[in-house]
């Protein structure tokens, strides 16, 4: 192995970061993974919500693997939902809240209230749960799903979010079948945003960029309204690589263009960091396979299967107007193309 | 015998595949001997998270009301080999909250073999392992912890030198010729052939007596009744500025991460990376880490911009979980001789992975 | 001026007996105005035949200003139970409810809303479960909850339907219960036909209910807790056995509050848990739930006219089951009939979930009586006066021939009570020819 170079690595976090509030709330003792991103997600939301904020998490590795066994890693008051219900549980938490306060039942005063979920939970099983959290604008709520790209609590299966071709335990790679998870990942946040004008904040972001993570997750508290955070987060167990990885895989993924780092606030849409600059034309996309080849779940990829993933990113950033977010590469105004 | 247990305690998800593996081909060799047999995997351990200690067991029984009964546990009685598939498990393991962190040879049955993958020497070994009050067997098969991932198995001959050893020291629960003969029968026959004589040729057992080894701190935890327990499945939330009081989760590593104060440009990103939250400031901007609340996932030393400055050591080689950051600021030669001490005895630091 | 309106602009209660005003208001609308009178805080609907219209006179009456609540229109069952139960969890007073396939679709919900103690009311418009797609009564929805920790109550009239929802507060919302309920009501009978109903005034409610306090489970910034964590074999019996104590103790608070109730609304002392007419020296006797209610005890007023011993038994509160009630009911009893609106396949006698508790609960006394299991009224046929005189007679009839083990029969079901060929698996419909 070559000797590392004595350099700080061009990452988004080091030129970014500032003075973070030291104080976690979401602290040590939780049962995850190794090198688990997600549960670094868990500390950032907390971090920069701080304690008048109520956290529902519907079930999955972040309800399992954290409050795991009858003990708790939440300094903050955390309430188990069920699988689909990050959205109406942050609906019946935001809504009681309302109602106790407008009567004078507990005092009036504003109370962060984040419902998280994952990919199983929320991108698949919760959808509608989701949509109807974002349609109604009389509650202020965070829905904030962690992105770890599988039903990873049950041991790793696919889910409507997991990428193309990877290996799961429902989607295995086998003799007569080198791949058997035939769905491109589904964008959520783009799918939310288009379909609930009156969501007030979306947002993508990655465990990878702290700082974007939280000014992202503390943007969506300050609105009045429902908002939405994804966040794409490395899961050593299910992508099957050593957790010392965890970070840069995260940073890479945006390198590679596969993740997005956007927002759109009040229907104004804008890219963050390495994203943006690779939309400005500044910045080159790594090559995907510099990320695939560094994980088991891709391990089985043929060199043309690294060829179509490459070539549908290649799309989404060449040919989609909105690269990365939404595929509308024709408008009845003339052909788009972010780039000409 | 009637019914015996080989416990294989491993790393999770790491070496799930390996522990799968040594379970199922002990009970289909013990079939050579018309000896009936089934394996556990110990049920609370799933969902399986990487790097937390996990158990599986062959159970093999002559008759088949041993085995039924053995069946319907956890963790089945009469263990009489417990295999440890990485060094630093002997250290002991929290698998889960509640618990606390037990011996590694809790459950081991007296006179029965506690069998190590190691690179140590029974001395060393016995600083870590809790002493029993009856005798015991440490038996140490030389070599490198092998790890795998979930969707990659590392074929590197661990399991069927591990199974070697186990005939070595449990030949009456299954033989080496039994072993032997269910290899042949399949794939690579004698490639296994050659790692079960490995296995078995090279594992060196030390008879340990009752009341030797390290002193044993554990106590079996009592759990509260309904009438004591909170109505509405409800607990306490963590106080602020504290952790998890019941669970700690520093038996999950095997590296630690070692920094060097003297090098550190308190950039801050270790303490940002870590999704374990154990950075501490220190008044003089660097990051103590509290070793009690550290995986070892090596996120900080993949991550710190100055080489060498946090470096990832062999878990093996500490006794402590106290933070370090106060013996350098009580003297920094010190520290660094401490630090240069252990990197020594660690044979270096694990390898950097380098920049993407 | 609608009823809904009328509720509020009521005249003043006067002081003594049956306080408050009068009006003739369906099952629903009844509730709705309990629900008014409690001040609840959260409630989420979802359409489905026949309990929403409780949901459609709520929203009414916020919309008008006589009620201040959250009401939100869930985008499911699960979803609309969610939110009552995490309403609930902040300190809300919650209402939701549903009905047949609805029901059954939040059934996840239902069941943490339980096991977390959550004191979440749900109104149950008894309905037929898919397929086919039938509105009619059968009781097997509410049913599908009964082992779950939710107290269940069938009511018989508009009139029971309002105060059980007061009591159903009372009770689940009480420290030694706190457990969800579920008031049970028939389709179309109860949900779809106006009753005169005395409506309470607010301030005896409010006496009568105190407010809700989930003290240090409230889930709220002061009160840092984490509810629901994770756990496995070494905890969960601990935890279910303080369900079933919480279940036990709701015994000794329905009689508590039972009695209140009668104190406070100037209402006929009765038992909290059976409504049993004419038992006094009942030789006979018929047990049902709900709406049947009506017309058994026409039918046992018919009977007594003519000189026969018999009586009638309706169950109220179904989940805790009335043992010791129906032991002592029935204990000189010679034989029983129970009409069971619901089916449990495969059960016992073949017959319904009723007949089986019923019997259960008889077991252990010394002298049992013939009980006779009859299935009635699914998907909403109706039970008529005669239907219960052609139970009782058969009933009379299977004690006399001393038969233990009664066969279960089908009432006002066309065809024959049984068919050999039908029984071996041939289809006798192709074999005659068919009608179509
Ligand atoms: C209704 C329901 N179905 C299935 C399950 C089993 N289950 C538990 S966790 C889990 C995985 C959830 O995946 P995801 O939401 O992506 O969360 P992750 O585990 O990845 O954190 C599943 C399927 C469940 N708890 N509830
Ligand atoms: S499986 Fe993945 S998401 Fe779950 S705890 Fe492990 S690393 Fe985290
Ligand atoms: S990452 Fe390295 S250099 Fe930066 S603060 Fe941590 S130890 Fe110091
Ligand atoms: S190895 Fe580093 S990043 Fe990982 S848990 Fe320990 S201190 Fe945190
Ligand atoms: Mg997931």
């Amino acid at each position: 192995m070559a000797a590392p170079e004595l350099t700080v690595p061009d990452l988004e976090i080091n030129r970014r970061i500032t003075i973070l509030p030291l104080q976690e709330y979401y602290t040590s003792g939780h049962r995850t993974c190794q090198g688990c991103e997600s549960a670094l997600v868990m500390r950032y939301m907390a971090k920069v919500a701080g304690p008048r904020t109520l956290v529902t998490g519907t079930t999955g590795c972040m309800y399992v693997a954290n409050t795991s066994y009858n003990s708790t890693p939440w300094s903050l008051p955390w309430a188990h939902t069920q699988l689909g219900s990050s959205g109406s549980s942050a609906i019946g938490t935001s809504a009681a809240l309302k109602a106790l306060m407008r009567k004078g039942k507990i005092p009036d005063e504003r109370i962060n209230v984040i419902a998280f979920c994952s990919d199983g939970g929320g991108g698949d099983m919760g959808l509608a749960t989701l949509s109807a959290a974002m349609q109604d604008t009389r509650y202020n709520l965070l829905i904030l799903l962690y992105d770890n790209e599988s039903y990873a609590n049950t041991d790793i299966q696919a889910s409507g979010m997991t990428p193309w071709g990877a290996v799961t335990a429902f989607t295995p790679s086998g003799k007569r079948q080198r791949i058997t998870h035939h769905r491109w990942k589904k964008n959520v946040p783009a799918l939310l945003m288009a379909g609930h004008p009156t969501g007030r904040y979306f947002a993508n972001t990655s465990s990878g960029f702290g700082m974007d993570l939280m000014e992202k997750v503390r943007t969506a508290l300050d609105m009045d309204g429902p908002t939405f955070v994804q966040t794409h987060d490395p899961c050593p167990k299910g992508w099957d690589y050593d957790p010392r990885m965890s970070h840069e895989l995260a940073v890479m993924a945006v390198e590679c263009g596969i993740t997005v780092l956007w927002d759109c606030l009040e229907g104004e849409l804008r890219y963050q960091g390495i994203s943006r600059q690779q939309v400005e034309g500044k910045l080159r996309r790594r090559p995907v396979a510099d990320y695939l080849r560094r994980q088991g779940r891709f391990a089985h990829f043929a060199d043309e299967d690294i060829d179509f993933f490459q070539s549908r990113i290649d799309e989404m950033w060449e040919d989609w107007i909105l690269p990365g977010v939404l595929r509308v590469n024709q408008t009845p105004f003339g052909p788009g193309g972010s780039r000409g | 015998m009637s019914v015996g247990a080989v416990d294989i305690t491993y790393r999770g998800i790491f070496q799930k595949n390996l522990a799968g593996v040594i379970t199922k081909e002990l009970v289909k060799a013990a079939r050579h001997e018309d000896k009936i047999g089934g394996t556990v995997q110990r049920y609370g351990d799933s969902p399986e998270r990487n790097g937390i200690p996990a158990k599986q067991f062959s159970v093999i029984a002559d008759d088949a009301d041993s085995l039924r009964v053995e069946m319907t546990k956890y963790e089945p009685s009469n263990v009489v080999v417990v295999a440890v598939m990485d060094d630093t498990l002997t250290k002991g393991v929290e698998s889960w909250a509640w618990y606390g962190v037990r011996p590694i040879n809790l459950n081991l049955a007296p006179g029965g073999t506690l069998l190590v993958i190691s690179r140590r020497s029974a001395e060393e070994l016995l600083e870590l392992i809790p002493r029993r009050e009856y005798a015991w067997n440490l038996a140490i098969l030389p070599g490198e912890p092998s790890f795998g991932g979930l969707w990659v198995y590392n074929d590197d001959g661990t399991d069927y030198r591990t199974m070697g050893a186990v005939s070595r020291v449990a030949g009456d629960l299954v033989s080496l010729d039994s072993l032997l003969a269910q290899a042949a029968s399949g794939q690579d026959g004698e490639l296994r052939a050659e790692q079960l004589r490995e296995g078995h040729d090279s594992v060196r057992a030390y008879p340990v007596d009752a009341g030797v080894g390290a002193e044993d701190t554990y106590e079996p935890v009592e759990m509260p009744g309904w009438t004591q327990m909170r109505e509405g499945l409800v607990i306490p939330a963590v106080p602020v500025g504290e952790t998890n009081p019941l669970f700690k989760k520093y038996t999950t590593r095997t590296a630690r991460p070692l920094v060097k104060f003297d090098a550190c440009v308190k950039c801050q990103i270790c303490y940002t990376v870590c999704p374990d939250e154990c950075f501490i400031p220190t008044p003089e901007g660097h990051w103590d880490i509290r070793y009690e609340s550290c995986c070892g996932c090596g996120i900080c030393a993949q991550s710190c911009p100055v080489t060498g400055c946090i470096e990832m050591v062999d878990e093996a080689v500490f006794d402590s979980n106290e933070p370090l950051h106060g013996v350098y600021e009580n003297n920094r030669e010190e520290y660094e001789e401490l630090r240069q001490d252990k990197l020594a005895k660690a044979g270096g630091p694990i390898p950097h992975y380098g920049i993407f | 001026m609608t009823a809904t309106e009328q509720a509020t602009s009521g005249t003043p209660a006067p002081a003594g007996h049956e306080a408050g005003h009068e009006e003739i208001i369906t099952g629903c609308d009844a509730v709705a105005q309990a629900l008014r009178l409690l001040d609840v805080d959260v409630l989420a609907g979802y359409p489905i035949r026949p309990y929403d219209s409780v949901m459609s006179a709520v929203s009414k009456m916020i919309a008008n200003g006589q009620m201040d609540a959250e009401f939100i229109v869930a985008e499911s069952e699960h979803s609309q139970f969610e939110i009552g139960k995490h309403a609930s969890l902040v300190g809300a007073r919650a209402f939701i409810g549903s009905a047949g396939v609805g029901w059954m679709y939040g059934m996840e919900a239902l069941v943490v809303t339980a096991s977390l103690r959550l004191p979440v009311i749900a109104l149950v418009g008894n309905r037929a479960l898919d397929d086919p797609g039938a509105f009619g009564v059968e009781h097997n929805d509410a049913l599908m909850v009964r082992d779950t920790g939710w107290l269940l109550y069938w009511v018989e009239s508009a009139q029971e339907a309002l105060d059980t929802t007061l009591l159903a507060y009372r009770v689940a919302e009480d420290k030694r219960v706190m457990l969800p309920c579920a008031l049970s009501m028939d389709g179309a009978f109860l949900t779809h036909s106006q009753h005169i109903v005395r409506v309470p005034d607010e301030e005896r409610v409010s006496r009568f209910v105190p407010p809700y306090d989930l003290g240090d489970r409230r889930f709220h910034p002061d009160n840092p807790v984490s509810i629901a964590p994770q756990f496995n074999e070494d905890w969960v019996m601990e935890a279910r056995r303080q369900s079933d104590a919480a279940m036990r103790r709701a015994r000794t608070v329905i009689g508590e509050a039972t009695a209140d109730f009668q104190r406070l609304f100037g209402r006929e002392p009765e038992d909290p848990f059976v409504d049993a007419y004419r038992m006094e020296d009942a030789e006979y006797a018929l047990i049902g739930m709900g709406t049947v209610g009506m017309v058994g005890k026409v039918a046992v007023d018919r009977m007594r006219a003519a000189g026969k011993k018999v009586g009638f038994v309706r169950v109220k509160w179904f989940r805790p089951f009335p043992r010791p009630e129906l032991r002592a009911l029935l204990r000189n009893v010679k034989g029983v009939g129970i009409v069971d609106r619901d089916y449990s396949f495969g059960s016992s006698s073949h017959a319904g979930v009723l007949y089986t508790e019923v019997t259960a609960a008889l077991y252990p006394e010394p002298r049992r009586p013939v009980v006779a299991p009859f299935i009635a009224g699914l998907g909403g046929r109706e039970v008529s006066v005669e239907n219960m005189l052609e139970m009782e007679d058969s009933v009379e009839r299977v004690t006399a021939a001393g038969e233990l083990d009664p066969t279960c029969q089908w009432i006002g079901v066309r065809g024959p009570a049984t068919d050999p060929r039908y029984e071996q698996g041939e289809n006798p419909r192709t074999a005659e020819g068919g009608a179509r």
